[in-house]
């Protein structure tokens, strides 16, 4: 068990280690979110205060996330195979601390981006926020689901040509049960007003994917 | 004796387009067109077939990955292609009869929402096998897709319509059986309907993996 | 006593047929030479020995202590070398190997060791290693966990003569240790320990 611990650390430690020499996640994210960000709220202007806009404003921060994340989290998996390290990788690490330490990479750099991401956003459309607590939590829950679906699909992507679309195709029908509940309790944290749904079924969904990818990941990595 | 049952299915759904057209009434409450509204003697069984489908994908698929049988993998592809020309057939069925009824093809329900995104889902695992060269490869990657979606499925089917709020479908949809309330001749009718249009999918889902194991005795299989 | 045998594999690529029911082994102390011409199979059939590949029919066994392996354990459990194994370019030799090692649960100061073996700095990034050094770094991390057997897949490619002298030394100790070996090289080459060859068809 420590064991399995520690290969999952070693990927995480690892990937972050490669990432801080390069940067390139941390600058392609990051850019494409604040590019994209503010072409978004220039389109949209300062609608916070309007009737509808935090229908539609909780609608698009996630939007914004859901596509930082395609552009990004793919290459989990995809410059592995690209650098032909991926090799190496199948001999030498067990596939579920493997796939455990890819997703808490993933997620630090979903949460980082949620980090700067929003509050900007927010500070640009002028949305007031009724409770702050379920907003943060509603982004943490939403960012772990993100992050385990995509690292999921990121491995079968990987292994198939087409890939930024590839990603994106896969991603989406699997991850709408996630968005839906995530612009909803985002709206209720925004505005206030109820949604129909709690947060349990959230977080439901989060522990189905990581389980089912937990479970899927080794037949997914390995032949 | 497949002879026989092919025989008794067309019968059967024979009988079923008849008691649709002719015997059982037209739904109550739909104005626009009373006769129009026979049409979910036909949109209900393939809504239904669909989702069948997609279960069955999913059971083939988790199959596939135990034992590594080529043809269990196709049984999951031929029950994926099914469920998408099923359910295409159901949502068309659906917006017609929306169109007629409330001036609209598209009404943002959260069950026709529903039916696109597993029509996506469908198109999503067969671009799938398309993208993947290598055959081991492509029936291990598609099989994981099938069953990522299996397990999704009830957050898609249950969960998002409930988020999603007020439907024009009405309270229960699949399972008409708990609507007590309804005409004995239209339940009849629904329910041999479905009937019928399961054992459609599952004869011609029978077809396609006699094909594909033809097809992969004679090395002509992707 | 470990082994490894293969029997009968079958293995396509859309219509080609790279392998068409080749069987083989080699026990402790052996070594089996596997060639052929460009495209026969070798790397294939190396990559199904290593479980990298499925075999579309055959069975692969390794077999260590008396006990057969299953394939994760086998893949975990073989000492891989291939021309096309690859190293994390922004780190270091030694960062690589330590990497590996803590993956593997092997001491960490095996890498460093290794790396001296090999005649390998260790404060060179994997990206800045001419092609020689980095099959040097491809000996030092197939040999990490002291593997019993052994697959390599054109050992002595891109080493100079000093090179292969050490990789034909390193390898020469690994089948006294009781290693088998499964090594794949478009010509026949000088092997230590006892060898049998086969060539593969194309």
């Amino acid at each position: 068990m420590s064991s399995w611990l520690a290969e999952a650390a070693a990927v995480f430690a690892k990937d972050w280690r490669a990432e801080l020499r390069t940067r390139f996640a941390l600058n392609t994210l990051g850019l494409f979110a604040v590019t994209t960000l503010v072409v978004v709220s220039l389109a949209l202007g300062p609608i916070g205060g309007s009737p509808n806009g935090p229908s539609v404003l909780s609608a698009v921060l996630w939007l914004i996330l859901l596509f930082a994340a395609t552009a990004g989290l793919p290459r989990l998996f995809v410059a592995e195979e690209e650098t032909h390290t991926a090799t190496a990788l199948r001999l030498a690490a067990t596939p579920s601390a493997l796939f455990t330490g890819k997703l808490a990479y993933g997620l630090v750099l979903l949460l980082a981006l949620e980090a700067i991401t929003t509050p900007l956003y927010l500070a640009m459309v002028q949305l007031p926020v009724a409770s702050p607590g379920l907003l943060v939590t509603v982004l943490a829950a939403g960012a772990v689901g993100l992050a385990a679906a995509s690292t999921l699909v990121a491995v079968m992507v990987a292994q198939a040509r087409a890939r930024g679309t590839l990603f994106a195709v896969l991603l989406f029908p699997v991850l709408v049960p996630l968005l839906v509940m995530a612009v909803a309790l985002t709206r209720q944290a925004v505005s206030g007003e109820p949604a129909n749904v709690g947060l349990l079924p959230l977080v439901l969904y989060d522990a189905s994917v990581i389980v089912a990818g937990l479970m899927l990941f080794p037949a997914m990595w390995n032949p | 004796m497949k002879t026989l049952l092919a025989w008794i299915l067309w019968l059967w759904i024979a009988l079923v387009i008849v008691g649709a057209l002719w015997w059982a009434p037209p739904l109550p409450g739909f104005q626009a067109g009373p006769d129009s509204s026979r049409i979910v003697y036909f949109h209900v069984p393939m809504a239904w077939t669909s989702f069948v489908a997609f279960l069955a994908a999913g059971v083939f698929s988790a199959l596939y990955l135990k034992r590594r049988e080529p043809r269990r993998d196709a049984a999951a592809t031929a029950a994926v292609q099914l469920g998408l020309a099923f359910g295409l057939l159901a949502l068309v069925s659906g917006m017609i009869w929306a169109k007629i009824e409330w001036g609209e093809f598209w009404n943002f329900d959260p069950r026709q929402t529903t039916i696109v995104l597993a029509l996506l889902f469908y198109t999503a695992y067969l671009v799938l096998r398309l993208a993947v060269a290598d055959h081991e490869t492509r029936r291990r990657l598609a099989a994981g897709y099938a069953v990522f979606g299996l397990v999704v499925a009830p957050f898609l089917f249950f969960v998002a319509p409930r988020v999603l709020g007020a439907s024009l479908h009405p309270e229960p949809v699949i399972n008409a059986e708990r609507e007590l309330k309804m005409d004995p001749a239209v339940l009849w009718v629904l329910l041999s309907g479905s009937a019928a249009f399961t054992a459609l999918f599952f004869w011609m889902h029978s077809l396609q993996c006699r094909l594909a194991a033809i097809a992969r005795r004679n090395g002509l299989e992707a | 006593m470990p082994a490894i045998e293969f029997h009968d594999l079958h293995r396509r690529f859309g219509r080609v047929r790279v392998l068409s029911g080749v069987s083989g082994g080699a026990g402790a102390g052996e070594v089996l030479l596997v060639t052929g011409a460009n495209g026969s199979g070798k790397s294939t059939l190396l990559r199904c020995l290593a479980g990298l590949l499925a075999p579309d029919k055959g069975e692969v066994r390794m077999t260590v202590g008396g006990r057969v392996l299953e394939p994760a354990e086998r893949r975990r459990a073989v000492g891989y070398l291939a021309p096309d194994l690859a190293f994390y370019e922004p780190l270091t030799t030694a960062e690589n190997l330590a990497f590996f090692a803590r993956l593997r649960g092997v001491d960490p100061g095996r890498g460093a060791a290794l790396l001296d073996w090999v005649g390998l700095p260790h404060d060179r990034a994997a990206g800045a290693l001419s092609s020689g050094m980095v099959q040097r770094l491809r000996w030092a991390w197939a040999l990490l966990h002291w593997p019993d057997v052994l697959l390599l897949d054109e050992p002595l490619a891109n080493l100079d003569p000093p090179g292969r002298k050490l990789v034909s030394q390193l390898l020469a100790e690994q089948l006294e240790r009781g290693a088998a070996a499964v090594v794949a090289n478009p010509a026949p080459i000088d092997l230590p320990g006892s060898v049998r060859r086969v060539e593969l068809a194309g």
